[in-house]
């Protein structure tokens, strides 16, 4: 693959990556205790949870074209974090008896819905309303297809270098996908600051700043990839 | 669409249940979940306690790293031609070690740092709660790296996955975590945390810290937390990673890549489905708090 087509698929997935860890639904640790909305854990955490899955489906995919690769990480990591936001709605429900609500919308964008009257008095909402959880779809099929294009990319980089056994070049080529996805989830979670209930959070403006970092930071990325494939070369070029 | 190799994907699926109810059960007992900020504010509220507190590190990157270090030395054993079986329980078993030693330190430093809040260290309260730890963190590394195992064996000539053994331990290790966390967290931190506080609410911000410290006869303990939430949250967290697993690999077993793509799309649209309707019984059931 030529240098210009890995940086740019790096730098689109790295891109996608943190654009939809900005959609995804959580809530940190006051979720967990039904103080916040949102899924209770970390955000880049729960990304990475989500795009490593998508990374797996994305990658049983191999030989197929970008686009394909790209489409089975997107629906990896969209089961991962539907079946997860289910699973914790069933805990807030039946578990703890609480009646999933965002504290950030009054009416629910998505179902029309009242939320305020739902929300307990002296908290922030809590469980994972219609609209986090179609908002934490959109995260994963942003997220996973962008962990798939790097994944796709960089393999296609080390593709027919000397002295790699096909076993020996897939290890290396998931540990530097895995590498650029949690670089590019943590970006994004530190431009969020904290918990963010999805895109109609007032905290998603800060999407663009968030998406920009993630293009420079894989970019820089992508010209490591580059230089990588480039050192590991033995003298006489690709085989 | 070949039985072999459904069968395995099952064998897998089953194996991630059993793996993701005793990783719960296990960070739950620990309290390496979100809930651990309560367990840590306690003190300084007032609330002295005799829960174990490891949480250094989140759950997704713990089990990352105990499942790595299982699966590498699985890893290493089967390239010398040991037994499967024998591989993988001598790997989980170097991971539970190293996890009860990382139990045993991050409780002490934890605990310690909160004497300047007269909490005592209670050396009982860490001891009895290692052997359940121990126990549930084996079954949970034994189940990654079997189902790990099970997708690099090659079946028909042919192995389900191109990735290595050590490196799919580490992300289902990850996954299984963020799961976890995600999940059954909100069983201890929303209800067993909080248990002499009235069912059917959100906890407030303002009753943060006050946690459940008695228990039916006694002190509230770590076991007790376990106890809890193995009847709930535990095994939903297993069903939730079992079906990841198992979804994961039999979509393309059964419809091929594209009608797997596909299948995969439609699972998703069905799981919304599903929520939609659980949030309306929800509402309909337990109604508003206020008008």
């Amino acid at each position: 693959m030529d240098p210009i087509t890995l940086l740019l698929l790096i730098m689109i997935g790295g891109i996608l990556i943190g654009g939809g860890v900005h959609f995804i639904p959580v809530g940190g640790a006051p979720a967990a205790m039904a103080t916040a909305t949102g899924v209770g854990t970390g955000t880049a955490m729960l990304a990475a949870g989500a795009g490593l899955s998508g990374l797996v489906t994305a990658a049983s995919m191999s030989g197929q074209p970008f686009y394909i690769i790209a489409l089975g990480g997107a629906v990896g990591a969209m089961l991962m974090i539907a079946l997860t936001m289910v699973t914790a709605n069933l805990i807030y429900v039946f578990g703890a008896g609480i009646v999933p609500s965002s504290a950030k919308v009054e009416i629910d964008p998505i179902t029309g819905r009242n939320q305020e009257k739902y929300v307990t008095p002296g908290t922030e909402g809590h469980g994972i309303p219609t609209v986090c959880f179609v908002s934490g779809l959109l995260g994963g099929l942003l997220g996973g297809a962008g962990g798939g294009l790097v994944y796709y990319a960089i393999s296609e980089g080390f593709k027919g270098l000397n002295g790699f056994t096909p076993e020996i070049a897939g290890g290396l080529v998931a540990i530097v996908a895995v590498g650029i996805f949690f670089i590019n989830s943590v970006i994004a979670s530190y431009n969020i600051g904290g918990t963010i209930e999805g895109f109609h959070d007032p905290k998603f403006k800060r999407i663009g700043s968030g998406i920009i970092s993630c293009g420079i930071a894989s970019l820089v990325m992508g010209a490591f990839v580059y230089l990588l494939t480039i050192g590991v070369l033995p003298i006489g070029g690709v085989a | 669409m070949d039985p072999l190799t459904l069968g395995i994907v099952a064998l897998m699926g089953a194996a991630a249940t059993i793996a993701g109810a005793s990783e719960d059960i296990e960070t739950d007992i620990g309290s390496e979940s979100n809930p651990n900020s309560q367990v840590q504010l306690a003190p300084q509220m007032g609330h002295l306690h005799r829960f174990i507190n490891k949480a250094v590190a989140g759950e997704p990157v713990a089990y990352g790293a105990w499942a790595g270090i299982a699966g590498t030395i699985a890893f290493v054993l089967l390239n010398l031609h040991i037994m499967p079986i024998l591989a993988i329980t001598v790997g989980a078993a170097v991971g539970t070690l190293i996890l009860v030693v990382y139990t045993i330190t991050s409780h002490m430093g934890r605990i310690v740092s909160q004497s300047q809040f007269q909490q005592p260290l209670f050396m009982d309260a860490l001891l009895e709660a290692l052997g359940p730890i121990a126990g549930h963190g084996f079954i949970a590394l034994f189940c990654i790296v079997g189902l790990s195992t099970l997708i690099v064996m090659p079946i028909n000539g042919t192995p389900l996955h191109i990735f290595p053994l050590p490196l799919l331990a580490v992300i289902w290790g990850i996954t299984l975590g963020a799961i976890g966390s995600s999940t059954g967290d909100v069983h201890y931190g929303s209800e067993s945390e909080y248990q002499h506080y009235p069912f059917g609410g959100g906890i407030p911000v303002a009753n943060q810290g006050d946690i459940t410290t008695k228990a039916e006869l006694g002190a509230k303990n770590s076991i007790d937390v376990g106890n809890f939430c193995a009847k709930f949250g535990g095994p939903l967290t297993g069903i939730c990673f079992g079906f990841l697993v198992f979804f994961s690999f039999w979509i393309t077993v059964v419809f091929g890549l594209i009608g797997g793509l596909i299948a995969g799309l439609v699972i998703v649209l069905l799981l919304l489905f599903i929520n939609e309707r659980l949030e309306n019984f929800a509402r309909t059931k337990y109604g508003p708090y206020k008008e």
